[in-house]
């Protein structure tokens, strides 16, 4: 029988849906890094203006 | 403390990347292609461990939606959420490998079948969840009403499950636990190839859990530090 | 015992919930007998589809005013400070949505009678159990659902997006019971139905009890 179209086609979605959101994890992962970094040096700096 | 976490989550990412590998091997090379489906039936490997996948996030946002309205901690919201949206991810992945499986099988995308349909349901229910949290402002409010639809919405699933059943009487009796005859009509290694597809997909669960978990938990951090430092002066 | 009375006696002055549920589930039927050819399709088949709908859409507009006529007031703000038990708010709510939508219904059916030609006076009782028990389910979640929207912004559309997947189990129970009901079955014959809607009615008033409280919690 050969329907491996479909087999791939179910692959494609499967591998697809799961690094998509795997890197969309990552993403935010990393800007709210940057927030915190931020906000950190935003501290820092207000704190040694005192 | 914070690098013994580290250590034990990379070492949890490292042996769901292998177990995948393996599994992924058994699928395409180890497992003999079914003789009536061909080798479109493999999509069987992805298909069932996704669905036991999205139930059993279903189920954690469940208990923690209970956990939540119990001790009022804001880390079961978290769990609740995380687990909202993997469920709903893997609950997707099963709606659309299913068509495709069905296509050469049955011949049509989609069939009114009961255990089709009821996935379709809870699919829409929690991505009323998930919608219901980003309408809502952060805090307490959220929780607590996300909490109350958590609970609701799993409440449901029997009740689901026996009127979709019922509505289409022509179905075959399911089989609860054994989807499709899990170690009945099989050969050993398929069963085999399953288990491990199984467990791979539940590793790799925890590994998402673990990283949307953590994405909440900096947002979190970042709200505090912005009230503490950045408008108290 | 006073938030029933309290929404009976608005309702008698304005008359203004009932007779927009009423008009609203009306033209749901006519436009589905637009919708559907009923020369093609046998009108006993699709009827108790349509007639559910019907109940349906209408019942979500007065849910929909629940709530929200509380809050636009302030109401709510008043009844949740009086010395009162919550679950009491949420029976009074669920009573009075109850009964709303039952009046609406009975006032529904001799137009479906008539539009549809099914003769519903044999079947009169065992339908008149159907729906109260399929509306008993649909405004149990309904109410809670309902508390819980008032405080959204987009209150309007998240309800139905919330209660409609979670009532399908009733609302396949209900249209199935109607179908053999209007086909002369007695209801004996299908105790799985009446027993799975049944269990859906208590156990959603039940949980609904017990979660009121973080709802409303301010």
């Amino acid at each position: 029988m050969d329907n491996l179209e479909y087999l791939f086609a179910a692959n494609v979605f499967v591998w697809g849906g799961i690094f998509y959101y795997l890197f969309r994890i990552k993403r935010f992962q990393q800007s709210l890094q940057n927030d915190l970094d931020l906000i950190k040096e935003a501290v820092k700096k207000g704190s040694q203006d005192e | 403390m914070s690098d013994e976490k580290q250590d034990s989550s990379s070492i949890l990412t490292w042996l769901t990347v292998i177990t995948f590998l393996i599994a992924m091997v058994a699928i395409f090379v180890y497992v003999p292609t079914e003789q009536t489906e061909g080798a479109v039936q493999r999509i069987m490997y992805f298909h069932i461990p996704a669905a036991w996948l999205a139930f059993f996030a279903f189920f954690v946002v469940f208990l923690s939606s209970i956990l939540f309205l119990w001790k009022k901690e804001r880390e079961w919201d978290i769990y609740a959420l995380a687990s909202a949206e993997i469920g709903v991810i893997f609950c997707s992945l099963v709606l659309i490998t299913g068509p495709i499986w069905a296509r050469p099988i049955w011949g049509a995308w989609w069939v009114w079948d009961a255990r089709l349909t009821s996935t379709l349901i809870l699919w829409l229910i929690y991505v009323s969840y998930l919608m219901l949290r980003h309408q809502t402002d952060m805090g307490s409010m959220r929780a607590r009403f996300a909490a109350v639809l958590g609970i609701v919405g799993f409440l449901d699933i029997p009740f689901i499950h026996f009127s979709v059943l019922w509505w289409r009487t022509f179905h075959p009796p399911p089989k609860m636990i054994s989807p499709e005859g899990l170690g009945t009509g099989m050969d050993p290694s398929m069963v085999s190839t399953l288990l491990l597809s199984l467990g791979a997909f539940t590793l790799l669960y925890f590994v998402l859990m673990g990283q949307r978990i953590k994405v909440e938990m900096m947002r979190d951090e970042v709200e505090r530090l912005k009230k503490d430092h950045l408008y108290s002066n | 015992m006073t938030i029933i009375w309290k929404d009976f006696i608005t309702e008698i002055k304005t008359r203004e919930l009932f007779s927009s549920m009423f008009i609203f589930a009306l033209l749901v039927v006519i436009i589905f007998i637009f919708s559907i050819n009923l020369s093609l399709i046998q009108a006993s088949e699709v009827g108790p589809g349509v007639l559910w709908v019907a109940f349906l859409f209408a019942g979500t507009i007065g849910l929909n005013r629940s709530f929200m006529l509380e809050k636009e007031n302030g109401c709510l703000q008043g009844l949740l400070l009086a010395p009162m038990d919550r679950t009491a708010l949420y029976f009074g709510k669920l009573v009075s949505n109850f009964v709303f939508l039952l009046i609406m219904e009975v006032f529904t059916l001799p137009l479906f009678m008539v539009f549809f030609n099914i003769d519903l006076l044999p079947h009169l009782l065992p339908l008149l159990y159907v729906i109260f028990v399929g509306t008993l389910g649909f405004c149990a979640v309904g109410t809670l659902l309902s508390s819980l929207s008032a405080n959204l912004k987009t209150r309007d559309i998240m309800l139905p997006i919330l209660l409609y997947p979670l009532i399908i189990p009733i609302i396949i129970g209900s249209v199935k019971m109607t179908g053999q009901v209007l086909a002369g079955e007695p209801l004996s014959s299908m105790m799985n139905w009446v027993s799975l809607t049944l269990c859906f009615d208590i156990i959603y008033i039940a949980i609904s009890i017990m979660v009121i409280d973080f709802v409303l919690e301010e």
